[in-house]
């Protein structure tokens, strides 16, 4: 079996990231008094599994049943009803579990999140949005006729739609994928809503709410439609989705609605102050790379091309406010360092193709020899 | 005069061109009863006078609803960002949506 390129210990922790936590362990049982406490605050401040488990062998009471309960892998779903008023987070009707009621959006979102949580477990070996076992909490009905979805900061919130223009939020497997997505930027990178960072940050939910669905369904990058929100818009509207990362511009050209504005490349990148300065425009150029990049490479897209997007993500070096340029150098940087030349040369391509040159930067920042590894 | 207002909502996991470009609701066009409540809650949210909030950082996927309000001597301009806090804003904004869809299905 190939080793894995991306150790679990390559975290974000600034305290103490070098020393193994097992060491660690050893330290806090046996140090001096410094010492212990030292190593104490390293565990609990580092919320990576491995740390969990040893912080949970040193602890008793609540921590070790939070720990131990992260370290289970398992997901903390509850479900709330809206209500159809616009407050957080309701009443909550299905929590983890609890046999199915019958209300088809709770139950969506219920399996929506329990098949994202499955994904980013078994695929990247993270426990939950913060890789520490934090609860999924999700509210439904929210607001009257309601056309949004968004994640607060704390749960994922959807709207029921209009059912003129849109369907039920919940209805797609990508837009749970994509909310809780949200969740693990704000925790990895914390990526400004703002800009390219913002759209970056948009985009990165799109290409994780996208495989999520490809994961469900067994599909090579080959095989998957590369849409985003299929299934959202009702008969009424012309258009197939809300975005296209294969033909971004292409996904919907309606007479009430518009037509799709993404841009595919930095040609149509566009200058604008709306929407925090076109974040769900401008994803459209990161978007099609990361489509470019999984075509390219072949097979299932989240072995190869997500995990490259999803060590990025990960990688300090990733400033919250990063542009698409720097993003993409580190895309090249990580691929070419965790999987090889070939697979540098074809992210390098795939930017290329959107009309950023990440070669360059790449090639300065594997000459440092710094992988972002703490 | 009747109360016009202008009405877009831009960004959103749906961000939509469509959305985004103002819609004119005219309560002149409306329903006594329609009027009537609009010009109320547009009174209870206190328009003209209103002091938003600072703006700190936006939520991924939440709308910022564009609101031009003119009642013929006072004309009043408002970004109004999601979660709305204020009961009264939150009110008319949901009541201006309502309307918009209409106009939209409407194919104004």
């Amino acid at each position: 079996m190939r080793r894995d390129p991306f150790p679990r210990h390559r975290r974000r922790c600034g305290c103490c990231p070098i020393v193994p936590p097992e060491l660690l362990r050893r330290i806090a049982q046996n140090g001096t008094k410094p010492q212990r406490e030292a190593a104490l605050a390293t565990l609990a401040t580092d919320h990576s599994l491995r740390f969990a488990r040893a912080t949970a062998q040193l602890l008793g009471g609540p921590a070790r049943r939070i720990t131990l309960a992260a370290a289970e892998f398992m997901p903390h779903r509850t479900i709330f009803d809206a209500g159809h008023r616009e407050a957080l987070p309701g009443k909550a009707v299905r929590v983890e579990g609890q046999r199915a009621p019958r209300d088809v959006e709770v139950n969506e979102a219920y399996d929506g999140l329990g098949a994202t949580f499955a994904f980013y477990a078994d695929v990247y070996d993270r426990n939950s949005i913060d890789d520490a076992g934090m609860p999924l909490d999700a509210s439904v009905h929210y607001g009257v006729r309601y056309d949004n979805a968004f994640w607060n900061g704390r749960q994922m919130v959807f709207g029921d739609g209009d059912g003129e223009i849109f369907n039920r939020f919940t209805a797609s497997l990508d837009v749970i994928g994509h909310e809780l997505t949200h969740g693990v930027t704000a925790d990895e990178a914390n990526l400004v809503y703002l800009g390219q960072a913002g759209a970056l940050n948009e985009s990165i939910s799109d290409a994780f709410g996208s495989l999520v669905k490809q994961y469900k369904l067994g599909q090579t990058a080959a095989e998957a439609d590369w849409l985003i929100g299929e299934g959202l818009f009702t008969r009424r509207v012309k258009g197939v989705a809300l975005r296209s990362m294969k033909a971004p511009g292409t996904a919907f050209d309606d007479p009430v609605l518009g037509k799709d504005d993404q841009p595919a490349t930095m040609k149509g990148y566009v200058h604008t102050t709306a929407d925090n300065g076109g974040v769900h425009t401008n994803s459209g150029i990161p978007n099609h790379a990361f489509y470019l990049t999984a075509i390219a490479l072949g097979g299932h897209a989240w072995e190869v091309a997500g995990r490259i997007w999803y060590e990025t993500l990960r990688d300090r070096r990733l400033k919250a406010n990063a542009t698409f340029r720097q993003f993409a150098v580190l895309t090249v940087t990580t691929a070419a360092q965790g999987f090889g030349a070939a697979e540098g040369k074809a992210v390098a391509a795939a930017w290329q193709g959107v009309g950023i040159d990440a070669s360059m930067g790449s090639r300065r920042l594997a000459r440092r020899g710094d992988r972002g590894a703490p | 005069m009747s109360l016009r207002i202008d009405f877009g909502i831009e960004g959103g996991f749906a961000a939509l061109p469509g959305l985004a470009k103002p819609l004119r609701i005219d309560c002149a066009d409306l329903s006594k009863e329609e009027a009537a409540r609009i010009e109320a809650l547009v009174r209870r949210a206190d328009i003209f006078h209103l002091r938003l909030p600072a703006h700190v950082a936006s939520i991924p996927d939440a709308r910022t609803y564009t609101i031009g309000v003119d009642d013929g001597s006072q004309h009043r301009m408002l970004r109004v960002e999601e979660p709305i806090a204020d009961d009264a804003m939150r009110e008319l904004v949901a009541e201006l949506r309502g309307h918009a869809a209409r106009l939209r299905r409407a194919g104004t």
